[in-house]
């Protein structure tokens, strides 16, 4: 029994949302996500698992704070402490195991309600060893990252400013990528140098929003659309909490990746996938993630990126959606944007960046300090 | 559900929450032998397992990988920078008064290393690979905390 994704909805993205609060955004994917998929919350859905960290909400016991907008009060409801796409592999399980027929994966971002974003990723930094150390913003954390692979492997700073480039002018024709901009590689590598070596253009800033899925057995899915979505494999993995035994190489991509391929069967991902949203919250990471993803090879991936094969008319196309980069960081809904355009583009429903593909490949990173991640395989 | 929504912003309204909470942070087994030897004997302590004879630093009390125990081994503390940033913001990314440059340093005779600060070094004067040795707080300062290292310079 194969598990589809039957209804998608979303809210967003954007810079900030003054007139929502994060649960009325939630409502609005979630009201738009059962409208696609055709069904009654209150009726037709047996499980929710939402996706949330305390620390970025401001409150404790997020879980308690779920059911009632996304129609599952005295329903079996989830948090799941983690990004988006390790819900869809929670979900993924409960229908595989026949809990549900049809299971709902939440996640938000409502991060311009956080004044100290900083402070709050300090707060997840080890107290013992690492969170005293200096007074700069935790995104050193990612520069020490970034420092290690553009050394290991030879990245200039150029090739690093192509990722930019591309996915802020794909953000251009999402209409939903509040950070969309007609930027050249000229234009980034005049952006300040406030962690050297990582520009400030180089940082994704912070977005608003909430993503919904609808996920159903394959029974229920050919009853309720003809154009079922399948999820073909997850994937999820962590490296280590302490940093002298992280790999700083993107270890838990590799690997999540790895478990996600075997479960769709793909034994060749740089020829079997089609398109690939990956995490670029930092530019380099898109670099980290396509190898760890085994769509490009070490030290091959700047020149590709140079000759435009991962760009819309390329031979693979990886954050057509505009990234994270074009649409803005949405936290633990990371990999929910990622998912969204696999999904819409599976569809044919991406509009101006509409691609021809069959079978895409979503995958989020747990941000600073974390090394862990996870990865979903749409296909159709 | 959706058909009137808030138009005019001066109706909008937020409101700025805090709340105070305060935390110990227990060192444990393997910190308090490591912040104790470094603060009374300027001494660094790393942890070797008994069965792979990997080499932690930080230390800890079991080896992650066989998931057994660790013994404890004396180590210089100094090392090379294996990477390194320049960062100019401070944790509300304003501009810091002046920019501090973070490494992560593989010590010597061990498999780990130690995410500090670099001083007495200008910036482009950093390179990857570069030996560097630890700066000690006085002694009468120490606390038995991270922070009683202020920082690597090279040696």
């Amino acid at each position: 029994m194969r598990v589809a994704v039957v209804g998608v909805g979303y809210s967003g993205f954007n810079a900030n949302t003054p007139d929502l609060n994060w649960k009325e955004i939630t409502l609005e994917a979630a009201a738009r996500a059962y409208d696609d998929a055709g069904i009654n919350p209150r009726k037709d859905v047996d499980s929710i698992v939402t996706c949330a960290e305390d620390i970025w909400e401001g409150f404790a016991i997020f879980d308690e704070f779920v059911p009632d907008q996304l129609g599952g009060v005295l329903k079996p409801t989830c948090t799941v402490c983690a990004d988006f796409l390790f819900g869809i592999a929670t979900a993924y399980m409960q229908i595989k195991s026949e809990l549900a027929d049809i299971a709902v994966v939440e996640a938000h971002s409502k991060a311009s309600d956080i004044l100290t974003f900083g402070e709050t990723i300090k707060f997840a930094m080890d107290p013992i060893w690492l969170r005293e150390i200096g007074s700069a913003h935790p995104y050193y954390f990612a520069a020490l990252e970034m420092s290690q692979y553009i050394n290991e492997c030879c990245i200039t700073e150029e090739q690093i400013a192509e990722v930019v480039v591309k996915n802020k002018n794909n953000a251009l024709k999402n209409s939903s990528a509040p950070y969309g901009s007609k930027v050249t590689v000229e234009d980034v590598l005049n952006s300040p140098m406030v962690f050297d070596p990582m520009r400030k253009i180089e940082i994704a800033p912070r977005a608003d929003g909430a993503i919904v899925f609808v996920l159903a057995n394959e029974d229920v899915a050919k009853d309720l659309t003809d154009t079922p979505i399948w999820v073909k494999g997850v994937g999820w993995w962590s490296e280590t909490s302490n940093y002298d035994t992280m790999s700083f190489n993107a270890v838990y991509a590799y690997k999540a990746a790895k478990m996600a391929y075997k479960l769709a069967g793909i034994t060749n991902p740089a020829k079997e996938v089609d398109i690939a949203e990956v995490d670029d919250r930092f530019a380099f990471k898109e670099f980290q993630h396509l190898e760890a993803l085994q769509l490009s090879k070490r030290f091959e991936t700047g020149t590709l990126m140079r000759e435009g094969y991962f760009a819309k008319d390329g031979e693979l196309p990886v954050n057509l959606s505009g990234g994270s980069l074009g649409i803005g960081n949405l936290l633990e809904a990371t990999g929910g944007q990622k998912a969204l355009e696999v999904v819409l583009q599976l569809r044919g429903l991406a509009g101006r960046r509409q691609v021809e593909a069959e079978t895409g490949v979503a995958q989020a990173w747990r941000y600073i300090p974390t090394a862990s991640g996870a990865v979903a395989v749409f296909g159709v | 559900m959706f058909n009137e929504k808030i138009i005019d912003p001066a109706e909008l309204r937020h409101w700025g929450g805090k709340i105070e909470l305060y935390w110990i942070y227990t060192s444990g087994e393997a910190g308090d032998r490591f912040f104790k030897a470094l603060k009374d004997e300027d001494k660094f302590i790393a942890a070797k397992c008994k069965k792979c004879g990997k080499v932690f630093f930080p230390p800890r009390m079991y080896c992650e990988f066989d998931f057994s125990e660790t013994e404890y081994v004396e180590v210089s503390g100094e090392g090379c920078v294996r990477a390194f940033t320049v960062a100019k913001l401070d944790k509300n990314e304003k501009p810091l008064e002046k920019p501090e440059i973070y490494a992560i340093i593989d010590i010597d005779g061990t498999d780990g290393c130690m995410i500090h600060l670099l001083r007495e070094v200008e910036p482009e004067e950093v390179q990857i690979g570069m030996k560097v040795k630890p700066v000690l707080k006085d002694k009468a300062e120490r606390e038995g905390k991270i922070t009683d290292i202020l920082y690597f310079k090279p040696s």
